[in-house]
């Protein structure tokens, strides 16, 4: 039993609190021997407005996990969202100095060193700093130690938060005298699960459309190159059907599941569906068209504000693996036909078939499957005496825990 | 917008209002007006049904069509409604002597209300009455037959009626709480009638800030209705003036196709407490007549009444003639865009736009500022209405994108 750890993955969502919880063995392996989920209250746009719900929800997942695996948890990777996440790039660059021109790591030390040091803004933590390849002389290079050049520039991708909103989701977790080990932003943690190392090392984007929020990122050379969250989810196309139709966001929820679609099918607007489709009182006709317009109005939008989000990183050439869909959205239909469109290259929806047993495979784990398996690395890099580079693990670690 | 005191003489006579009731949905919308009967109104209910009337509190109640029914109802055929009121005409028209404005209430679908009131609103044209008429529609799980009779006896009915103000039941059940019962929701729409009807009594009855008269009114609703444009607002609190415009607004009444989006005869009238300032007047008309009909000819009233404390309610009536080929139907979605595509583009930075957006949405989001009162600026967020925007691009994607777009959703 000895060097087995219990962790957790919990991730306060907007729709539910997925929490899964993983033993590590050796600090090598990892077997998921617990899961329990709870529907989300106090949660709106991937953000906690209401403390109390939102902590007796996430307690309740938490404790349904625990006795579901009899064990205690040792630690907890908590999944971040929420419109209050931004990133920037951070670069810096030092010059060569050692006689014989190579790279040193003293010299990447230093120059990472300074690449992160540049000041946020007001109330703002850093969540992550990933890292892009570095350039040696303009040329991109993975590990550039031992390499001969003049000029080595370090380039990261940096996450930040409210640092408020991030202590916020922390207490929740204490509050349940349980220990944060690290927070991880949601669209890193889910593309851990569902998009491939093939497809990472080819380029990728991986969007995870909840309730809430849209998460995603974007993978090339095996690296996270960019990573953001846009506050923009399944509620909205429900509120604007709500809106649209003059109808109740429960009515709305409804026709979204039963009618929505990402692009519109029936170009002929005479054609209509029941409301309720319980023919009780109440019920009439609402024009299909109207409703498929009006999602795909939104979701297209959505795509196109996380085109924009990336710029060039998003160009078609760069990912030929095309973008993976996952999240509760990512269930509506047609979606990665306009997914597709968008992108100008294919999509597919995801799930976690690589790396879980059938009954986690639904891509509503993604998140908390992907936060075990950066547990399982930060294990293994506390366990090496050597640290070398922790290339997008390093990061705050125990800033805004409790003491 | 003028006063015009020297035409009040005819105060002397008062001006005779009455609201008759027909048929089952009609009474029952009589009978709710008995519990808040404003003074100087009549009501009357007639019904081909001896026994449904038996059970009316109203004291004026007319049995009509017995040589026809015996007393037993139409059956819901309104054939048998109208031969039933043209049997009794000599009773309708007794019934609309001397009577300046008669409100006509009724259920249509069935056999008395569908039938009965065309006759009844013809007669009462021809003595010389304004007739305005509000009428419930059938729900759509009534099935294509009610429906058809409804459709038809709305078109007979817009006539012979100066305006008519149709309530679909489908719209009155979903603007009820989700556990509401039917009845809760139909005294939704006996609501409805009852703030409309207490309105233009007010706007007859009361001295305000502007007041109308009735040869004002009358002018209004010249032409025979075509599509009535209908809405109700109110709001209180220290922004009552944001907060009516926004309720009126999202009056469900005016997002039917039943109903007009723009009007070329407007009536609008303001009914607030003492603290409604001419200006606050000024500003809430501003914002309807851009709202409903820029070229419109508006009437407005303004009426101080003391019980309402910081309360502003309005009421807006507005006829259009359909067979002049109105060009003023359902231009509404293309409204919307506004702020976004108008901020200047002449100075200042894509920073300075984007901050100045987010100032405005901020603001509008903390309802402090007055000058923010954007009619057709606001922009509906539902759910979302009191969390933080989010600004991309200038614009708040919380609102919903074939809202921005300006993109027309047929109902």
């Amino acid at each position: 039993m000895h060097k087995s750890k219990v962790i957790a993955g919990v991730e306060i969502g907007t729709n539910k609190v997925a929490v899964l919880l993983g033993e590590i063995q050796e600090g090598k392996s990892l077997n998921v021997i617990g899961f329990g989920h709870c529907s989300s209250r106090g949660v709106l746009k991937g953000e906690i407005i209401d403390f109390y719900e939102a902590s007796d929800c996430a307690h309740a997942a938490i404790l349904a996990a625990e006795n579901q695996a009899k064990v205690k948890i040792d630690g907890v990777y908590l999944a971040l969202s929420g419109g209050h996440i931004r990133g920037r790039s951070s670069e810096a660059s030092v010059n060569i100095t050692s006689t014989d021109g190579r790279v040193t790591r003293e010299d990447i030390e230093h120059v990472s060193a300074m690449a992160k040091e540049r000041d946020l803004p007001e109330n703002c933590a850093v969540i992550h700093h990933l890292r892009r390849p570095y350039a040696l002389d303009g040329r991109m290079v993975e590990q550039p130690i031992a390499m001969e050049g003049e000029r080595l520039e370090a380039n990261y991708w940096t996450v930040y938060g409210d640092d408020r909103i991030i202590s916020d989701a922390i207490h929740i977790i204490n509050g349940f005298n349980l220990h944060v080990d690290d927070v991880v932003l949601s669209g890193l943690a889910s593309s851990v699960a569902v998009a491939t190392l093939e497809e990472k090392k080819n380029g990728v984007l991986v969007i995870d459309i909840g309730r809430g929020s849209t998460d995603y990122a974007v993978f090339m050379n095996g690296r996270c190159m960019s990573a953001g969250c846009i506050p923009i989810g399944g509620d909205h196309i429900s509120n604007d059907l709500s809106i649209g139709l003059r109808i109740r966001l429960k009515q709305a929820d409804s026709l979204k599941h039963r009618y929505g679609s990402a692009i519109v099918e029936h170009k002929d607007k005479t054609e209509k569906v029941w409301l309720n489709n319980d023919l009780e009182i109440g019920d009439r006709l609402v024009p299909l068209w109207s409703i498929e317009k009006i999602v795909e109005l939104r979701v297209r939008e959505l795509f196109n504000v996380v085109r924009k989000k990336l710029g060039a990183l998003a160009r078609p050439e760069r990912l030929p693996a095309g973008v993976v869909l996952c999240g509760g959205t990512s269930h509506l239909r047609n979606i990665e036909i306009c997914t597709a469109d968008v992108f100008e290259t294919r999509a597919r929806i995801g799930d976690n078939g690589a790396m879980a047993s059938e009954e986690l495979r639904d891509s509503q784990y993604s998140v908390a499957l992907g936060l075990l398996h950066y547990g399982l690395r930060y294990q293994n890099e506390h366990d090496h005496v050597t640290q070398r580079n922790r290339g997008f693990m390093g990061k705050l670690k125990g800033m805004f825990q409790k003491v | 917008m003028i006063e015009e005191p020297e035409l009040f003489e005819r105060e002397e006579g008062k001006i005779r209002m009455k609201v008759i009731g027909l048929g089952g949905a009609g009474s029952n919308m009589v009978d709710r007006l008995m519990l808040s009967n404003p003074p100087e109104v009549h009501l009357s209910v007639l019904n081909t049904d001896h026994q449904a009337l038996a059970n009316s509190p109203v004291l004026d109640k007319h049995c009509i069509g017995k040589s026809i029914t015996g007393g037993l109802g139409a059956g819901g055929e309104p054939d048998v409604g109208r031969e039933a009121a043209l049997a009794d005409r000599a009773l309708l028209e007794e019934l609309c002597n001397d009577v300046d404005l008669l409100f006509i209430s009724a259920g249509l679908g069935g056999g008395t209300g569908t039938g009965v009131a065309p006759v009844l609103a013809d007669i009462a044209a021809k003595s010389g009455a304004l007739v305005i008429s509000f009428v419930t529609l059938p729900f759509t799980v009534e099935r294509a037959r009610r429906s058809k009779i409804a459709q038809d006896g709305l078109e007979q009915l817009r006539d012979v009626c100066n305006a008519v103000i149709p309530l679909p039941n489908d719209l009155l059940i979903q603007e009820s709480e989700p556990g509401a019962s039917l009845l809760d929701a139909f005294s939704q729409a006996d609501a409805w009638v009852e703030k409309a009807i207490k309105s233009i009594w007010a706007m007859m009855h009361k001295t305000g800030l502007i007041n109308l008269d009735f040869s004002q009114l009358r002018q209004a609703f010249s032409k025979r209705a075509g599509k009535t444009l209908f809405g109700l607002g109110e709001g209180e609190g220290e922004d009552a003036i944001n907060r009516v415009l926004e309720s009126l607004k999202l009056c469900p009444l005016l997002h039917t196709p039943e109903f007009s989006k723009k009007a070329e005869h407007l009536l609008v009238n303001i009914v607030g407490g003492p603290a409604l300032g001419i200006s606050d007047v000024q500003r809430i008309m501003d914002n309807i007549t851009d709202e409903f009909g820029k070229d419109a000819n508006v009437i407005m009233g303004s009426v101080v009444d003391d019980c309402l404390k910081d309360r502003v309610e309005i009421c807006v009536i507005g006829t259009s003639d359909l067979r002049a080929g109105s060009p003023f139907i359902s231009r509404r979605s293309s409204i919307p865009k506004k702020v976004k595509t108008e901020v200047p583009s002449s100075k200042g930075s894509v920073e300075d736009r984007v901050e100045k957006i987010k100032k405005k949405t901020h603001v509008r989001s903390r309802k402090t500022c007055q000058d923010e009162f954007a009619f057709n600026h606001s922009e509906p967020k539902g759910e979302f209405e009191n969390s933080v925007g989010t600004i991309f691009e200038g614009q708040d994607l919380d609102t919903p994108t074939y809202f921005r777009r300006g993109v027309k959703i047929p109902l």
